[in-house]
């Protein structure tokens, strides 16, 4: 809190005294820069931060820049324009959350899809502003728009843009530090793994998105008043293409890299263009080197020092909130399933059921289909017939994000986490899935949330405690034994667990197998796990279910499936 | 020939590696002579197909060697690889789906009435379904032809990864009676099996796998039955 | 007939046969190598140029074909080796690399021609009579050219060996490999190909569109819509893409004007890759 008090205090003391340092003619140019850099922010928050490359931002600018045209054209001078500047500034964000909202429904794969969707609807966006006459003044544009009222001078225009610019680096810079920051980190990385974790990815996604339509809002509502004209071109392909090379080159990921890029590139652009012909091709040369050697951009040689002050791990002195209330009943139960992907057939009338708390395994061959009954439990494989209860209510075809809010946590084979967040960053990931309320996920102090099971599992493993390391700078047994505790922490009454032992040493196997013991036993839950390694499967199962080619073949204790004939002939070769 | 001095034609130690962080393999070693084959045994999961993928280059090696004919194959490409003589059939997607049986045959040289006659006259099968595209076929079918393919093609080293794995029991004679015919040719076959009697039918040598490591390799003579059968059953 | 209802379907056949013509070289290269080169389009637009050069000297029209093929051939090779290759694995970044190259074209052609409309005098004036209606002599050849071209490759492609292989690594790149197809020389060369392919079509449409370095702007993003549209599973989607695509917009632009075929085509492009990103015939 107190850096971030600092480092507001020198930015607007920064901001305050560049007009004297450079002089009315720059200053006024930079003016305008700034409101490109906000719109770049917009971007750096997208595509740096979620992982979600917008390629027409220039909509979103342009829009907002008519309207507010608009306005001061037919009420230039009527207290209206109160109300209608800030609804300028903020259809934009509007409209880019309907987008997302839109878009990301239902879908995962949507990275070249998404940013391709943009810049189509910023040409049809172009098209519109410049075909609609009436409206929009077609080619032209608008002209002559007044001036906010009671300005006058350049230099006044230029502390309008700087407080502009100043409000919106620190609001992202809340925002990135913030919860919501972490979700959004945790979302570029491993989508699947936040979904798990209780979380709405779409609208996380949407959200960010519509941030980003308020920012390029902001400055394009004070485009207009500035520089008096909105043509269409505000709405084009070039502009959009411009805010991706500013926040590229600048250092997308970074607070400072978007406004570095628009203000640097943009200026040295302004000046040299007409100088040296060559100019274009040189940035477009120096945007691919950034893209294949450098994506971290300028600002990334710098802005990482200063992160890890405020990135280091806070205390963990406040209690979580509890969860609302979980289901009573355990076990769930599958159904005459039929799961099926183009032609090849994965689960052929799977049935299977599990009805109080223990452990219970999932065995049998290659293909036999038992992390396709994981999949087809949480969501992951349409179900083509057949019906799966889970937790006492019929869930056939639930979303992930749904059953993990309900009590379903799942734990993937290869180790699914955030490997560039830091452990605090990854528990906190699963401690807010489910109990953080949308204010939570912009207060700091939800960063100190503390529970139960995570104390007792960094007792019970001491290398869970050094939380300021990245995640992906663990061992893979201890990746292993992270991603189950975050699972854990969640408290979920049925926990799938695909091959937990996967790559372990006996040792950590051993731990493992505790752990989930113990876990088990503490939450009262149904613990399934589906396991190749059977000295680890004779040490830990309860009750253990042989699947063969999408069916159940066999169930019973270790002892009866080890006497099985059926069992003995798949495991071996028909004819041994 | 720089190898062949003790008949090696294939030999691979200390082989590790895996997925992204993931090590799967750890330190496996092996060697094989001209007209000899080895067969991989283990449970599922064991690290046998990732074995496969690293020697064959479709995996990285993080340590280990991989020599064939004494030459190291370290960084080859898998086409370089097949260029010097190792032939390989995966165990799963065994096949181009969207090509016809025959373009599947053919996509590297014509039919060879030699190798091919004798092969597509044991397997009918495959002889009717010629022009079929060849994602038509049942699973079996598939390893079957893939099977043919990777046994006519001339390479001195063949890797079969499960090629009994759906074939049908006579096929799978039939299929044991040509890897004889090829170890006698003097060819070296490197084959991961599940099918316990179709290993013992044609392996000289064995391997069993647990987690990721050797833990039993010798002569298949010295080794019998039951122990093999522990190291496999549930 | 009616001689405008003629001239209005030749124009379809004409708007979708050249359009084919440029998507077959980007379907290839992404349905191989997994890159959407978003720069196919500037080497259209460097072909046109070519053309436009080839006039600048007096040359014969047919000169600028070795000239485009050459020059987009050599570009080709080289983005290949620096820029796509070592991106196979990230093809999020291949698409910001190659949007990028397509500025840097644009730009350079920019620098040397300026911004300015440019126009290259078709090689075969007059008009032949097409069941009444009188219809330009190039636009005809054109066509035909462009549906001969198309479906020779077609031919080619289930044809020949090489059709064969490049078949083959697009099902199943790992197989590929270890049956001995040189998977990076194919790669490479069908890479280059697909350039040499875009470059032709601009020296041939050179004469009818107003040379300018913006213009593959226009053609990627149609190129890329047919692919949206049609799916990337088989010829029949791209033909059916590139009928969608071409003909809207050549029947809208007919009917009203050309913002409103234009606006047509995007919302369509819109909507499949909001609704059907995988198009009317997926690839499986």
């Amino acid at each position: 809190m107190a850096s971030f008090l600092v480092h507001s205090a020198a930015l607007v003391a920064a901001l305050a005294v560049l007009p004297q340092l450079v002089g009315e003619f720059w200053a006024y140019t930079l003016a305008l820069y700034f409101l490109y850099a906000i719109a770049a922010m917009g971007i750096g928050l997208c595509w740096g931060q979620a992982g979600i490359l917008p390629l027409g931002q220039s909509m979103f600018f342009g829009l907002a820049a008519y309207l507010s045209g608009l306005s001061l054209i037919h009420f230039g001078d009527s207290w209206l324009l109160l109300v209608l500047l800030p609804a300028s500034a903020l259809a934009p964000g509007l409209l880019a959350y309907g987008i997302g909202v839109l878009v990301f429904r239902g879908r995962t794969l949507t990275g070249p899809f998404f940013a391709m969707i943009t810049l189509a609807l910023t040409l049809l966006a172009f098209q519109i502003a410049n075909s609609w006459n009436d409206v929009t003044g077609g080619f032209n544009g608008l002209k002559n728009i007044p001036g906010l009222p009671g300005l006058s001078d350049f230099t006044d225009l230029y502390y309008i843009s700087a407080s502009a610019l100043a409000v919106c680096v620190l609001g992202v810079a809340w925002l990135r530090r913030a919860p919501a920051g972490v979700l959004w980190r945790a979302v570029a990385e491993n989508e699947q793994r936040v979904r798990f974790c209780g979380f709405a990815v779409q609208n996380v996604k949407a959200v960010v998105f519509g941030i980003s339509g308020v920012l390029a809002g902001i400055g394009g509502a004070l485009y207009a008043p500035q520089q008096n004209l909105v043509t269409p071109q505000l709405c084009g392909f070039i502009l959009s293409a411009d805010l991706v090379i500013w926040a590229a080159v600048g250092g997308r990921a970074t607070l400072y890299g978007p406004v570095v890029g628009a203000v640097l590139i943009g200026i040295l652009t302004a000046d040299l263009r007409d100088e040296i012909s060559w100019w274009e091709v040189i940035l477009a040369a120096i945007f691919i080197v950034v893209v294949l050697y450098f994506r971290q951009g300028l600002m990334g040689f710098v802005e990482p020092r200063f992160e890890r002050l405020w990135r280091r791990a806070a205390a963990r002195d406040i209690e979580s909130p509890a969860r609302p209330g979980a289901p009573d009943d355990t076990g769930f139960a599958l159904d005459d399933v039929h799961v099926r992907v183009d032609r090849v057939r994965i689960l052929e009338g799977l049935d299977l059921a599990v009805d109080r708390p223990g452990v219970y395994c999932l065995i049998g061959p290659n293909g036999a289909g038992k992390t396709s009954c994981f999949n087809a439990m949480t969501g992951e494989l349409p179900v083509r017939s057949g019906r799966i209860r889970i937790l006492g209510r019929e869930r056939t075809g639930a979303a992930a994000d749904v059953l993990s809010r309900i009590g379903v946590g799942r734990k993937f084979q290869a180790p699914s986490l955030f490997p560039d967040l830091t452990v605090a960053e990854n528990f906190n990931v699963g401690l807010w899935g489910g109990r953080a309320r949308l204010a939570d996920l912009v207060r700091m102090r939800s960063h100190r949330w503390s529970s139960a099971i995570l104390r007792e599992a960094q007792a019970r493993f001491p290398f869970l405690a050094e939380e300021d390391r990245r995640a992906g700078d663990l061992s893979h047994g201890q990746r292993q034994i992270l991603e189950l505790v975050m699972v854990l922490i969640a408290e979920p009454r049925l926990i799938l667990l695909d091959e937990p032992s996967a790559g372990l040493s006996q040792a950590e196997s051993r731990e493992v197998v505790e752990a989930i013991r113990w876990v088990g036993s503490r939450l009262q839950a149904c613990t399934v796990i589906v396991e190749h390694d059977m000295t680890f499967v004779r040490e830990i199962a309860d009750r253990i279910f042989v699947l063969h080619q999408g069916r159940l073949l066999a169930s019973g204790t270790v002892a009866e499936i080890q006497a099985d004939e059926r069992v003995r002939a798949v495991y071996v070769g028909a004819s041994a | 020939m720089t190898g062949a001095a003790n008949g090696e034609v294939f030999s691979f130690a200390g082989v590790t590696g895996g997925y992204g962080a993931t090590t799967v393999v750890r330190g496996v070693h092996g060697a094989i002579a001209a007209g000899e084959a080895c067969c991989v045994l283990g449970r599922n999961g064991v690290g046998k197909t990732t074995l496969m993928r690293l020697l064959t280059g479709h995996l990285l090696l993080r340590s280990g060697t991989v020599r064939l004919a004494g030459q190291p194959l370290d960084g080859l490409a898998p086409d370089e690889r097949h260029r010097l003589g190792l032939v390989y059939c995966p165990q799963d997607r065994p096949v181009f789906d969207n090509l016809s049986v025959r373009d599947n045959l053919t996509l590297m040289g014509p039919i060879d009435a030699g190798r091919h006659a004798p092969l597509l006259a044991a397997f009918p099968v495959l002889e009717a379904r010629m022009a079929q595209s060849s994602g038509t076929l049942s699973g079996g079918e598939r390893k079957l032809l893939s099977f043919v393919r990777g046994i006519a093609e001339p390479g001195r080293l063949l890797l079969l990864d499960e090629p009994s794995e759906g074939v049908q029991q006579e096929n799978v004679e039939r299929m044991a009676g040509f890897l004889r015919e090829a170890k006698a040719a003097g060819r070296a076959l490197l084959v991961v099996e599940q099918n316990l009697a179709f290993a013992r039918d044609i392996a000289d040598r064995v391997i069993v796998m647990d987690r990721g490591e050797v833990v039993l390799a010798g002569s298949a003579a010295e080794i019998d039955e039951d122990t093999l059968a522990a190291h496999l059953q549930v | 007939m009616d001689p405008i209802l003629t001239t209005n379907i030749l124009n379809v056949v004409y708007e979708v046969s050249t359009l084919a013509v440029v998507v077959l070289g980007l379907a290839v290269v992404f349905g191989l190598l997994n890159v959407m080169n978003l720069a196919h389009g500037e080497f259209v637009m460097i072909g046109a140029y070519c053309a436009f050069f080839v006039q600048t000297q007096d040359l014969p029209f047919l000169a600028a074909v070795p000239l485009a093929l050459l020059v987009c051939g050599f570009i080709g090779l080289v983005v290949e080796r620096i820029l796509v290759r070592p991106l196979y694995a990230r093809p999020f970044d291949t698409l910001l690399a190659t949007w990028g190259l397509s500025m840097l074209l644009r730009e350079a052609v920019e620098a040397i021609y300026g911004r300015g409309f440019r126009s290259v005098a078709t090689p075969l004036t007059g008009s032949v009579d097409v069941l009444g209606a009188g219809y330009p002599a190039y636009r005809l050849l054109l066509t035909a050219v462009s549906i001969a071209l198309v479906a020779g490759l077609v031919w080619w492609f289930v044809q020949s060996a090489t059709g064969r292989r490049i078949r083959a690594v697009v099902n199943n790149p790992e197989l590929a490999g270890s049956v001995g197809i040189p998977v990076t020389a194919l790669a490479r060369n069908t890479f280059v190909f697909g350039c040499c392919l875009a470059a032709l079509a601009g020296v041939m449409l050179a004469p009818l569109l107003p040379v300018n370095p913006t213009l593959g702007l226009d053609f990627i993003l149609k190129s890329f819509f047919v692919l949206v549209v049609g799916g990337l599973g088989s010829l029949v989607g791209l033909i059916s893409g590139a009928g969608v695509i071409g003909g809207v917009e050549s029947v809208v632009s007919a009917v009203s004007d050309r913002t409103w075929g234009y606006s047509t085509v995007l919302v369509i492009a819109i909507l499949f890759l909001w609704l059907r990103p995988n198009g009317l015939f997926p690839r499986t």
